[in-house]
């Protein structure tokens, strides 16, 4: 029979881990919601800057930039995978390093070179454990709050080396976030940039007489749009961090309310094991007792 | 009454949302001032301070590139940053100014990299100096 006091003992520690899910479940909730108010409000930003490419693109005119365009040469790609800094978050940095094996595989085969760059300590253990690979470069800077101030210069790191033909392609490999109950892993190509969002459905919803030169641009439309171009790679690299800051929450939030779950579950179990040992065990001493008693009486 | 409607954004959030009467705003090629009724414009802006006037108070801020948009008697104000001339971190402003000075650019669009840095640095520290003042 088990010992009341180990199980008791057992149940003790339980407790204290449920104590501490518990509080964990209820931080990343509270960070979710954060996380998830800088999300809509950078949204704020993107959809001022579709509607203003929509503007633009009204005076139909034909644009190129060097973002845009495909590069033939093939010389150095960059992939971008952006994991957690920190552990207790379920299957999410191991769903994101998953989704970038593949890509990096690719990458690999297509490119003469592939530079690796991993945001989070996590995604760099597992790609050290895993795959054996040390990244190129690290970031550890990003929490669960994102700035604009500290992806800018990731961006514009990336965007001079591009303009300047050291790299050919970068792709980012984060959690996207479709709803609070759905994430999922995501490769996007951001250079070359697949295209200007508010290009793409233009003709979704074009008023019938379109003001077409209704604007006036200074100093000129195909000039501002240059400008668009790298901002709203910029935006979309931001979007990518935001992003995974809010799944990461989620992952945890979702991970650490099993855990309190299962923790409820165990001291269930354990606390009707103790109850059972402690009755059979006061059971026995009675027998005991008893068996005393008579013997004393009839010797 | 004159009443504009002024919108500041940068990709983080909604810096400044208020009604005014007058805003002056830094174009690439120097400063703009909007009025109530102004022509429909989307312009491209430099790296500069802007100016909102209203009726009861004035409010300064230091945009660093991005767009204008007008319309309607709405103004958005896309930026990167915006923040008080005061928060310009001058030092760094400094560093970046003799770094992309030092700087070699053997491509035109290398070449445009660094006249905008050098542009930006220079007003970044200019008004951040001034702020200090």
């Amino acid at each position: 029979m088990a010992n009341p006091r180990t199980l008791d003992k057992r149940r003790k520690s339980v407790r204290n881990i449920k104590k501490i899910t518990r509080t964990m479940e209820l931080i990343a909730t509270a960070r979710f919601k954060q996380a998830m108010d800088r999300a809509s409000e950078a949204t704020a930003f993107t959809q001022r800057i579709t509607q203003l490419v929509k503007d633009l693109t009204a005076t139909e005119l034909e644009f190129e930039h060097p973002l845009l365009t495909k590069r033939e040469s093939k010389k150095k790609a960059v992939l971008l995978v952006l994991t957690a800094n920190r552990g207790l978050c379920g299957g999410y940095n191991g769903n994101i390093c998953r989704a970038a094996f593949p890509r990096l595989k690719q990458l690999q085969n297509e490119y003469d070179e592939v530079e690796l760059r991993i945001s989070g300590k996590k995604g760099i253990s597992i790609f050290r454990v895993q795959r054996r690979l040390t990244a190129d470069k690290t970031y550890l800077q990003f929490e669960d709050k994102p700035k604009f101030e500290d992806v800018e210069p990731v961006a514009i790191d990336l965007l001079e080396s591009f303009q300047a033909h050291e790299i050919d392609r970068m792709d980012v490999a984060y959690m996207k976030f479709v709803s609070s109950s759905r994430q999922e892993p995501m490769l996007e190509t951001l250079l070359p940039l697949s295209g200007l969002e508010g290009l793409d459905d233009e003709d979704d919803n074009k008023p019938v007489n379109a003001p077409g030169s209704l604007y006036e641009f200074v100093p000129s439309a195909e000039s501002i749009l240059q400008e668009v171009v790298p901002m709203s790679f910029k935006v979309k690299l931001f979007k990518c961090f935001l992003d995974a800051a809010v799944c990461e929450q989620i992952a945890r939030m979702v991970a650490m309310k099993a855990a309190t779950e299962n923790a409820n579950d165990l001291i269930k179990y354990l606390s009707r094991e103790f109850n059972r040992a402690r009755q059979s065990r006061i059971t026995n001493e009675i027998m005991e007792i008893i068996g005393g008693v008579e013997a004393l009486a009839s010797s | 009454m004159a009443a504009i409607h002024c919108l500041v954004v940068t990709p983080e959030q909604t810096v400044l949302d208020m009604t005014a009467k007058f805003i002056a705003v830094p174009m690439y090629d120097g400063e703009m001032g909007i009025g109530e009724n102004h022509a429909p414009t989307i312009g491209r802006l430099g790296y500069g301070v802007m100016r909102i006037e209203s009726e009861t108070r004035s409010q300064v801020l230091y945009v660093d590139g991005g767009f204008v948009q007008i319309n309607n008697n709405e103004v958005t104000i896309l930026t990167g940053r915006a923040i008080p001339p005061e928060e310009i971190d001058v030092a760094q402003a400094e560093a970046q100014l003799v770094e992309a000075t030092k700087s070699i650019a053997p491509s035109a669009e290398l070449a445009e990299l660094k006249a905008r840095q050098i542009e930006q640095a220079r007003n970044q520290v200019r008004i951040g100096k001034k702020a200090a003042k």
